[in-house]
């Protein structure tokens, strides 16, 4: 197949196929209820025993508090990723705050907070 | 045999079925509201890993092809290109395909690879294109080293690699359920593969299959998938990112990190590079093997079922059927 024909299948296709599912609404978040936060948690760490657990208002994250220590849950395209919250930077942000893992596999999430919201994460979150 | 011997590259010969079938495939879905679901930055990082093997076969196949063709030099044997021989390197070539594949989930260096298909949260036709970028580093091209050395001529052994991974193209869905008793006793299926791409404890290091599952049964690997334990797909450690980049090359990152932190001992640096994933040399992280004990440990009813049948070696293991 020549080089040029493959290279307009390939683009095209992809191109054709990310329009058809964002125009059918396959690019929402995952949104998060508590007890589905705690169910996705467990899914990634399952011998977590979860103290509590915190959804942002807008549902696209979670502050779980752990025996293990405290840790972040987010939404991933329409799953969830988490982390624990060990090895990180906390950057301001305007909608909220930005969380910087030392994580190569899970550079970066922006959680979006309200005021009142914002200054309770940022208390939990930075280690004592 | 003529040296210019040369066979297309059904890999990039099925690009168009390809997305006509994942197109079909979604819509499906969509009629029906069942049997899978598409996400769309899931899917595009999944068809980018495809693009981006096929370009890195393009530019690096030249590697594995030559060291084939000195292979083929050197021995005497010639089993030329007749259908019987396409057959016979397709079912040897599979079960190559079995051991590589194994050797991709059992040692780091070559799951640092094969890593990424398993990356995707998500099982539909677009993860069987979220492909490898780095094979060619892995040097699994040495197992097709006896195929050739057999008299199989090394474009006969590629096309039959290429054939293998687009049977596999279409298990990649959970659209069909389970397929005639016959079928999947001897063919490699979506529930059987469903399976392999599970990060149940239960469903960990098992179908390592390509297109038939007897190796696996043969090898004892199998795990059939069930009724009361639905598959979670993904890793056990998810990423948290669709950026190909990273995708492609989370694993040989942490290898780097891994081999050259200070005050390991030699042995401990290996281990970080050749041993099963999840290897630490403080037990910080977890194997399969652990992480199968550990569920045994909370859940020690499943002791015995289907993926949690280890036994301790002993003579009882040679009579296994
Ligand atoms: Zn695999
Ligand atoms: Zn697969």
């Amino acid at each position: 197949m020549p080089l040029e024909f493959l290279l307009i299948l390939v683009i095209g296709g992809i191109s054709a196929i990310a329009v058809i599912l964002h125009l059918t609404g396959r690019s929402h978040r995952a949104v998060l209820l508590p007890e589905d936060a705690r169910a996705a948690w467990h899914r990634h760490f399952p011998d977590d025993m979860i103290v509590d657990v915190t959804v942002a208002h807008d549902g696209h994250a979670a502050l779980v508090e752990t025996e293990q220590g405290p840790g972040l849950l987010w939404s991933f395209g329409a799953d969830t990723v988490g982390r624990h919250l060990r090895d990180f930077d906390l950057l301001d942000h305007p909608q909220g705050l930005r969380v910087l893992f030392h994580d190569f596999t899970a550079p970066q999430v922006t959680l979006h907070l309200s005021p009142d919201e914002r200054r309770d994460w940022q208390a939990r979150m930075t280690p004592r | 045999m003529t040296e210019t011997l040369s066979f297309p590259d059904p890999t990039q010969l099925a690009v168009p079925f390809f997305i006509a079938a994942i197109l079909i495939e979604f819509l499906w879905i969509a009629m029906k509201k069942r049997g899978g679901r598409y996400e769309t930055r899931d899917a595009v990082t999944s068809l980018v890993m495809g693009a981006g093997s096929v370009a890195e076969g393009i530019l690096l196949g030249f590697i594995a092809w030559g060291f084939l063709m000195v292979l083929w030099d050197l021995t005497p044997l010639d089993l030329g290109t007749s259908v019987w021989a396409l057959v016979a390197c397709f079912v040897l070539d599979d079960l190559r395909y079995y051991w590589v594949h194994r050797f991709g989930h059992r040692i780091r260096w070559v799951w640092a690879s094969h890593v990424n298909h398993h990356s995707s949260q998500h099982y539909n036709l677009t993860t069987a294109l979220r492909q490898t970028w780095t094979g060619t580093f892995t040097f699994m091209m040495v197992v097709k080293a006896p195929l050739v050395l057999l008299g199989f001529h090394p474009a006969l052994v590629l096309f039959a690699g290429g054939l293998n991974l687009i049977y596999q193209f279409w298990i990649h869905t959970e659209a069909i359920g389970k397929l005639p008793g016959w079928f999947e006793a001897v063919m490699n299926t979506p529930s059987h593969h469903r399976v392999h791409h599970g990060r149940n404890p239960r469903y960990l290091d098992c179908n390592y299959a390509g297109v038939f599952i007897v190796w696996d049964r043969m090898f004892g690997t199998f795990v059939p998938e069930q009724e009361d334990e639905k598959v979670d797909y993904g890793l056990v450690h998810n990423l948290g990112t669709f950026n190909p980049l990273r995708v492609a090359f989370h694993e040989w990152l942490g290898i780097w990190r891994d081999i050259t932190q200070p005050g390991l001992t030699l042995r401990q640096r290996l281990a970080y590079a050749f041993a099963p994933p999840g290897y630490s040399h403080d037990g910080s992280r977890e194997t399969s093997a652990q992480i199968k004990a550990r569920h045994l440990a909370r859940h020690p009813q499943d002791r015995g079922t289907p993926g949690f049948t280890d036994r301790p070696p002993g003579p009882a293991q040679g009579l296994r059927s």
